[in-house]
């Protein structure tokens, strides 16, 4: 599959235990996957970092590439940037401050929270929204899968999207400034964010913003939610606790529905794949009327469903809560960082907040030219016909549409069919026993083939 | 390229599908999104009102190079007033409609502003065709 150039990068791979079992081709929404060489191949352009491949894959065969851990060696600061999803994933028995102690026991030197500045990240989604009466449907940026996936498959949608960079983007700064003032050198602090997912990965190495990112490494949470269960479990466990300054509306804030709910006006919040997939194609059409903030999230339950996130999502998400409400129990409050108070700190923050403009990549298009682009739209059609439509994937596409797309692109043969290619009378016979009229004459298949 | 639909009396529930294959067609043409929303939208627009008001009918829709032609015929009882339902906010619908979060009488001013060419057909009793044109390029 010759692509021009990709202009996503992603650390979703694929391992060598690949079976070509189909499942997760059949499963992606962008249909950016094929079989190839008895292996699954992902195109660089339709993927989105959905994480929906890994999450199905029956081998284990599909994995996030990561950052190497001895990195933060390399920092004399060495920063945890970590989510509230992550103590999601310790029962209540442990306390937050003796989750944070063990990551400072695996190397770490400061614990800052990503959802520390939300507060500061209502405001820039409410500037923006005011700065666009003309928009009714404001869509959350928050979620990076969902961002790409309106770029790829509802690209009339980009400006719907609320242009304002992820929490940790701002966390990540606010942290860095936060050592600078204390006397620390720029290059001698690393930020490590911990991600729950593919998407954030990628957000991180090729944000959509085009802008820098202030982020030293990304770690997988499930790699570092290991290392500190083990560290939990050890009865000589000595770390020393630290304190935390999450407040119940920060721990909230990953769960679905936990960004909604501080707008203004009408507000809705849709969490799973199927479901963000069937919202915008209603927005998409105006078949629903959305005034005011769409917060969407790919994973089930928002991100304690990440595909990184160890624990089952609603046991993480009754543990956040518990969470919550016990930090709201102790009133807790945190003191606004002070640089707040001054306007040019904040223009800047508000400048790196931005992002300029979000591109539409459609992946439907046939072809630049349009008339070229007819032809191949209605040479389409007539093979769909061709085909059987029983989507058995032996092909290596997802579908019978997706081979005809397949084939006018160039990318794939009629015969590449098993139902087409059928040469004896024997697997004549064995395939119309299944199948019955579906399968097509042999004749249909013939003219098309020549159509070319 | 032609497409055929049939629309079934009193399904919201299925409203949608022509004007999802179309999208579809359109994104493949690599027509400009605004182009295709207005497509969209209109064809969608119609659908629910030959969905609310007919007994029934076909939308059938032919592409070329430049032009999308959508044509939604349908059995059912006609419209006594087409002035009047041009009129944004006019509407016939039923309660029982109108409770679906249809009927607002914004159904054909809504075609209207959507689309380049309009052209209505009407005799009560009988049924009415919209045609709906929408120049692409």
């Amino acid at each position: 599959m010759a692509e021009k150039e990709s202009f996503f990068k992603h650390s979703l791979k694929v391992g060598d235990r690949c079976q070509g079992c189909t499942t997760c081709m059949r499963s992606c929404p962008t249909g950016a996957i094929r079989i190839r060489g008895g292996k699954a191949v992902v195109n660089d352009n339709k993927c989105v970092d959905c994480g929906q491949c890994m999450k199905v894959c029956p081998h284990k065969a599909i994995y996030i590439q990561q950052d190497d851990f001895a990195l933060i060696q390399n920092y004399e600061y060495r920063v945890c940037l970590v989510p509230a999803t992550f103590i999601g994933q310790f029962d209540e028995q442990y306390r937050t401050k003796e989750i944070y102690s063990c990551l400072k026991k695996l190397g770490f030197t400061h614990i800052y929270e990503v959802e520390h500045e939300v507060e500061y990240i209502v405001d820039l989604y409410n500037q923006y929204m005011d700065r666009h009466p003309e928009t009714r449907t404001f869509i959350s940026p928050y979620c990076p899968a969902v961002i790409r996936l309106i770029q790829v498959r509802f690209p009339s949608l980009v400006d719907n999207v609320i242009k304002v960079r992820a929490p940790f983007e701002l966390a990540s700064r606010i942290i860095i400034r936060r050592l600078m003032d204390e006397g620390a050198a720029r290059e001698s602090i690393g930020v490590f964010y911990v991600t729950p997912c593919a998407a954030k990965i990628a957000a991180v190495r090729n944000p959509v913003s085009g802008k820098e990112t202030c982020i030293s490494g990304v770690i997988n949470m499930d790699f570092l939610y290991n290392k500190v269960q083990l560290l939990l479990h050890k009865s000589d466990n000595d770390a020393q606790p630290i304190n935390h300054a999450l407040t119940s509306r920060d721990v909230l804030w990953p769960l679905a529905g936990g960004e909604a709910c501080h707008f203004r006006g009408s507000q809705y919040a849709v969490d799973g794949l199927q479901n963000v997939l069937n919202f915008l194609e209603k927005l998409e059409d105006e078949a629903v009327d959305a005034e005011g903030l769409v917060e969407m999230r790919i994973c089930d339950q928002g991100c304690v469903g990440g595909v990184l996130a160890t624990n089952n999502r609603f046991v993480a998400r009754k543990r956040m809560e518990y969470r919550a409400r016990l930090f709201d129990r102790l009133n807790r409050s945190k003191t606004r960082y002070g640089r707040y108070n001054d306007p040019e700190f904040c223009k800047w923050i508000d400048e790196q907040m931005e992002i300029p403009e979000i591109k539409p990549r459609s992946i439907y298009k046939l072809d630049d030219n349009f008339a070229e682009a007819f032809k191949r739209a209605e040479r389409m059609k007539k093979i769909e016909k061709a085909l059987p439509g029983v989507n058995c994937s032996a092909c290596g596409a997802p579908s019978c549409a997706a081979l005809a797309e397949d084939i006018v692109r160039g990318d794939a043969k009629m015969d590449t069919c098993i139902f087409i290619n059928r040469h004896s009378q024997a697997s004549e016979d064995a395939i119309r026993s299944i199948w019955g009229d579906r399968v097509k004459t042999k004749e249909i298949n013939k003219e098309n083939k020549e159509d070319k | 390229m032609h497409y055929t639909f049939e629309i079934e009396r009193g399904n919201f529930a299925d409203a949608g599908q022509a004007s999802s294959s179309v999208k579809r067609t359109l994104k493949q043409l690599g027509v400009a999104p605004p182009n295709i929303k207005r497509t969209v939208v209109a064809l969608f627009e119609a659908e629910i009102n030959a969905i609310a008001h007919a007994y029934g009918g076909t939308i059938d829709v032919d592409i070329d190079d430049g032009k999308i032609v959508m044509v939604v015929a349908d059995q059912g009882p006609g419209i006594p007033n087409l002035d009047l339902a041009m009129q944004e906010g006019w509407s016939t619908a039923s309660p029982q409609v109108r409770e679906m979060g249809y009927g607002a009488g914004m159904g054909l001013p809504n075609i209207k502003k959507n689309t380049d060419e309009l052209k209505i057909e009407t005799e009560v009793g009988v049924g009415t065709t919209v045609t709906m044109t929408v120049y692409l390029a």
